[in-house]
């Protein structure tokens, strides 16, 4: 018996993608975001109102995951930006090669932004990279504030947690101190910015932290 | 569940290093998982036999160790050699 040492990742082949894609978007000078939640936590409404609230002439594209139907690309659409969806067809989140696949021949110039909405999952899009700059996790004041420590790998991998329809917060029992407690005991660092894609509450703050965070990738800042 | 995804991508890699080793059978495979991974353990190895059996390597072992944050890593991998 002989036992051969390996230090690889699992997800190797899913790195070598995701490496693939980085360098694309360093060259293209495109800030990717990573956009993880549950499903119907808000992702969608939260993405039509950055993109309602976008200078028509932003380069901004949006690659929607679902498992079935095209109703998110429909959605996304309406604003102006190229969004296409990718459905996955059982695949409970995206995987690079997925992007690598999707973006091939589509754009036909350089976007600055890039939005990758992942299949409504709080689990699987966890463990891939997609070449992204940050992952950001989609909490919503509809869910239970102790998500964060049932699912600690998705906050411990995010570096922003958009706490979303928080213009429902008077009329349900959700503590938004402890849900952003809880979100920090698992990844001190996590930022927060609460949203209501309803009343507009704090895009504002949410296009700000993209910006913020274009100038940290060392992008210009549009 | 994306579990059957990973237990395929360890399968494979296990192929890509047996095959650097001619006439060697792998009978085992070490992987190490963080507790960030995202990763149940329980159902790793239930798909990773499922997976091993499906490719006719019914006798491939899978062994697991505690890793440390969202590690996702093979170790080693253990060959029984002609």
């Amino acid at each position: 018996m002989t036992r051969v040492p390996l230090e690889q990742k699992v997800l190797s082949e899913n790195d070598r993608a995701a490496a693939e894609l980085r360098e694309q978007f360093r060259a293209s000078g495109t800030l990717c975001l990573n956009i993880i939640g549950s499903p119907g936590c808000g992702k969608t409404a939260l993405l039509e109102k950055t993109l309602a609230a976008m200078d028509p002439y932003a380069r901004v594209a949006v690659l929607t995951g679902d498992i079935q139907t095209d109703a998110d690309a429909q959605r996304l659409g309406r604003y102006g930006f190229p969004a296409r969806q990718i459905t996955t067809g059982g695949a409970c989140h995206l995987d690079a090669r997925m992007i690598v696949r999707s973006l091939s021949g589509w754009l036909t110039g350089d976007v600055d932004l890039l939005f990758i909405e992942n299949v409504g999952n709080l689990v699987c899009p966890t463990s891939y990279d997609l070449g992204e700059h940050a992952k950001i996790v989609v909490l919503s004041a509809a869910e239970g504030e102790e998500k964060p420590l049932k699912y600690p790998g998705i906050f411990y991998k995010s570096e922003l947690m958009v706490l979303s329809k928080v213009d429902l917060l008077p009329y349900v029992p959700f503590d938004r101190e402890l849900a952003i407690r809880n979100a920090r005991a698992t990844n001190p660092a996590i930022e927060v910015v609460e949203v209501s894609a309803t009343t507009g509450q704090g895009i504002d703050g949410w296009l700000q932290w993209i910006a913020r965070r274009r100038s940290a990738a060392g992008l210009r800042v549009s | 569940m994306h579990e059957f995804g990973i237990a395929q991508s360890i399968l494979e890699a296990v192929r890509t290093e047996a095959a650097k080793h001619p006439g060697a059978r792998a009978v085992k495979v070490g992987v190490r998982i963080g507790p960030m991974a995202g990763v149940d353990r329980e159902s790793l190895s239930f798909c990773f036999q499922a997976a091993a059996e499906m490719d006719g390597d019914a006798g491939l072992a899978l062994e697991l160790e505690e890793g440390a944050s969202d590690e996702l890593d093979l170790k080693y991998i253990e060959l029984e050699e002609p």
